[in-house]
């Protein structure tokens, strides 16, 4: 607001935006908070922080079969460059990210497909709802198996439905290929977590106004224009928080290929958390197993920040408001 | 009394203890050098006739016989890991397992255990856990090639079978050989079994095969293999060739080592484990038979590659797999899984186990038969890595003479395995077990050609992770034999050379 006086023109100077305390003074003021987590957080630094600490340290060390672990030699970077020039991890890189990327957007796609579908009431909408979930449920191992023996190159009932059918005078081989073999084991991983996808998007579906699905139809959208414009802007935060999870999911999932094919035929189902194992357990290289799972843990920590900032997004733009 | 006298008195009943004791001690090995434990086995007869023959000829008393060990008044504690019997095992294993704590309580009242029974699968992380903390038990039963790690490491007491009143002669020359690391002697083996090969004598018959008479050389199982797919249309050989699973060196080193090679010189007479065979010609060879039988004839499942012995049983019940290799338990649970079949099922499934036989494993091209020595052994650990750091050696002692004993090395492998004291096999107790347990004749006749897999630490390295990678390299086509075979060995090599990549 400004005011005249005779020539001279003042103007109202703003007042300046309260200074936002720093992390340390935020810290100190809800210390009384901390006295509430600290067996929490003591029980973390054993189970969680330790582990970590111990599993970097021992990343910086060579740890041949015949020497026990306190004889570790030191070799700093090595166990790191043997891993980072060995044609196996980059081709064990590759086939982690075909796993993760296919299986999160067919799991992510086919969620959504099936949360839009039972969006919308019709008879038998809560038993179809039920059975869907499932793959979410059954235990990862007796699924593994199961599946196994649906592939089964000589005896699986996928094969011999192909061959009743005429389709083929053989039953296909899927796992004992290695041109096949991941991505038969990443349908099963769709199939496992699909559910998880769809049981988030159906949750996310409940937030999207009926009244703009309604104008927008009033208005001659079509279906699509109508999902794309307005459902979809809505699904934006859960899909990306689904996403994120069905990353880090995908990234750490173990079970599936070790009991299906134990990484083979030839390494074309290995993936990182399967090697890992591998190196750790099978081979005891705990140091390169060690540096391993340090390069996974760096990537976990990055993808955790984003579903961290994804998740208390709107905290921040609440807290400030 | 002065305290002199006392001092002395004290002093001389010190003394004589330790006299007794060492009295006691060289009694039990002349004895033990003697008749009463001495090997009267002749292993050069050992064929399934023979077992049978010496099965219920001798007793031995294990508490007396132990007690000239460690006397049977000793007061003391012992703490021990093993595997003992869990919820699947037959009833008869917990009744066994059972029946030896009571004899042993009875022969050495005085003597605390401590004892954990802990599952396969995770003795080995434990015990690793409990060696970092200074917290392992005195005595640990592991499998076969389990100690060689920790002998390595420098876990283990040196201990031989004099140790606990045994002699060496009463151990299999294999199986002493899974417990030696750099010339000396870690412990003691427990129990040894091997595997045998299976066939369905119906199958054979309805392809125009011998059906009472198994393949006699490798060679045999590849043309039996193709006759019985081009004839029936079904697989021959269950060919197994997981990667990262123990059953592939299980079935495939015995075809490696009869063509005469091997992953490094463990067939040899006396093996340094220094010298790569994994790609002589002779290991070329048997990996040939296993390219002829996958890839050019076809007579063997498709699913080999993500099969263990597990995935072979379904297809062998349903009469649509002529040939295996596997353990006498593999008879049993043919028999479980055919009284769990219905309809027409059941009646294939009966007529399987009724044609089901057991014999040798086929030799190689020379002659050469060879099986793999599997089992368990038991260690001694040294008393800084020990909880309360200290071993009560008499009370090891104890504990490792009676399990050892004839009678009980007999008793504590009843169902899949045998004695690891080769006097086990003169006892009432094998004698009962040849009588109930079909085909166990058979298994027990190949121990003379049990191979242990190589005794170093980097053993499961090479055997579950490079011999079944060399197979599949194979059997994909990825490479050539030959370049299969040489890969494997490059990789070995850098392996025993302390170094290896990913």
């Amino acid at each position: 607001m400004s005011s005249v006086q005779g020539q001279a023109i003042f103007r109202d100077v703003p007042e300046p935006a309260p200074k936002r305390p720093n992390i340390g003074q935020r810290m100190w003021a809800s210390r009384a908070d901390y006295l509430y987590v600290a067996p929490a957080i003591v029980v973390m630094l054993i189970v969680i922080a330790y582990p970590i600490y111990y599993t970097i340290e021992l990343s910086f060390f060579n740890t041949p079969a015949s020497l026990s672990l306190a004889n570790k030699q030191f070799n700093g970077l090595d166990n790191y460059v043997t891993i980072l020039s060995s044609p196996i991890f980059w081709k064990v890189t590759w086939q982690t990210v075909v796993w993760t990327v296919l299986s999160t957007i067919l799991a992510f796609l086919l969620g959504l497909g099936c949360a839009l579908a039972l969006h919308r009431e019709f008879a038998g909408r809560a038993m179809l709802r039920g059975l869907l979930l499932i793959p979410w449920v059954v235990s990862a191992v007796a699924a593994s198996y199961v599946w196994k023996w649906l592939y089964h190159s000589d005896f699986g009932a996928i094969g011999a439905l192909v061959v009743q059918l005429g389709l083929s005078d053989k039953p296909i081989n899927f796992v004992d290929n290695t041109t096949t073999a991941l991505y038969s084991l990443i349908v099963v991983n769709v199939w496992k977590e699909f559910s998880f996808a769809m049981i988030m998007l159906m949750a996310g579906l409940q937030t999207v106004p009926d009244t703009l699905l309604r104008a927008a139809q009033v208005d001659g959208a079509s279906p699509w224009q109508r999902f794309w414009h307005v459902t979809f802007p809505h699904l934006r935060g859960v899909s990306t928080v689904t996403v994120l999870l069905l990353v880090v999911q995908n990234f750490n999932s173990f079970i599936i290929p070790f009991i299906m094919t134990g990484g083979g035929p030839v390494g074309s189902t290995q993936i990182w958390i399967t090697h890992i194992y591998e190196l750790a357990f099978l081979r005891q290289r705990w140091g390169v197993g060690a540096a391993y799972a340090v390069l996974l843990f760096i990537i976990m920590m990055t993808l955790g920040y984003f579903y961290v900032r994804a998740l208390t997004r709107g905290d921040d733009q609440r807290a400030g408001a | 009394m002065s305290d002199f006298n006392r001092r002395a008195g004290a002093g001389r009943s010190v003394a004589h203890r330790v006299a007794r004791f060492t009295v006691a001690a060289t009694l039990a090995a002349s004895l033990m050098g003697g008749t009463v434990l001495a090997q009267t086995v002749d292993l050069s007869q050992w064929s399934p006739e023979y077992v049978k023959s010496i099965a219920g000829t001798r007793s031995f008393d294990a508490a007396k016989d132990c007690g000239l060990v460690t006397p049977n008044d000793y007061t003391g504690k012992v703490s021990y890991w093993y595997t003992g019997p869990f919820e699947a095992d037959p009833q008869i294993s917990h009744d066994q397992d059972k029946a030896f704590w009571e004899a042993f309580k009875a022969a050495y009242p005085n003597i605390e255990t401590d004892v954990q029974s802990i599952t396969y699968n995770e003795l080995l992380d434990k015990f690793r856990t409990a060696l970092l903390g200074n917290a392992a038990p005195m005595v640990v039963r592991l499998q076969i090639l389990g100690g060689v790690e920790f002998a390595a490491k420098g876990y283990l007491q040196p201990i031989t079978p004099e140790y606990a009143g045994f002699k060496t002669e009463d151990f299999w020359p294999g199986a002493l050989k899974s417990v030696t690391w750099e010339g000396q002697t870690y412990g003691l083996p427990t129990n040894n079994e091997t595997m045998g090969f299976i066939w369905n004598a119906k199958i054979f018959a309805d392809a125009g095969l011998d059906p009472e008479n198994p393949p006699a050389t490798w060679d045999d199982v590849v043309a039996y293999s193709k006759q019985i797919k081009d004839k029936l249309g079904i697989a021959g050989y269950g060919l197994v060739a997981k990667q990262n699973a123990g059953n592939t060196p299980f079935r495939f080193m015995p075809q490696l080592w009869a063509y005469g090679g091997g992953a490094l010189d463990e067939a040899a007479e006396s093996p340094t484990y220094k010298e790569v065979w994994i790609n002589s010609d002779a290991s070329k060879r048997a990996l040939q038979a296993a390219y002829q039988m996958y890839v050019v004839d076809k007579s063997v499942p498709v699913s080999a590659l993500t099969n263990t012995q597990a995935e072979n049983q379904a297809p062998f019940i349903a009469n649509q797999l002529a040939m295996v290799i596997s353990h006498p338990a593999e008879y049993a649970r043919m028999r479980d899984l055919a009284s769990q079949a219905t309809g027409a099922d059941k009646a294939v499934a009966d007529e399987v186990v009724a044609n089901m036989r057991y014999g040798l494993l086929p030799a190689g091209p020379d002659g050469k038969r060879a099986v793999v020595f599997g089992g368990s052994n038991i260690h001694v650990v040294k008393p800084e890595f020990v909880e309360g750091g200290k071993v009560d050696e008499p009370a090891v002692k104890a504990l490792i003479c009676m399990w050892n004993s004839p009678e009980w090395s007999t008793k504590l492998a009843w169902v899949g395995s045998n004695p690891g004291n080769i006097n086990g096999f003169l006892t009432e107790a094998m004698k009962e077990r040849l009588d109930t347990i079909p085909f166990l004749d058979v298994t027990t006749s190949m121990l003379p050609n049990g191979i242990p897999f190589p005794v170093i630490p980097e053993a499961p390295e090479i055997m579950n992770i490079i011999v079944p990678d060399m197979m599949q390299n194979a059997l994909t086509g990825n490479m050539t034999v030959d370049q299969a075979a040489e890969d494997a060995a490059q990789k070995i090599q850098a392996i025993i050379g302390g170094g290896g990549g990913i």
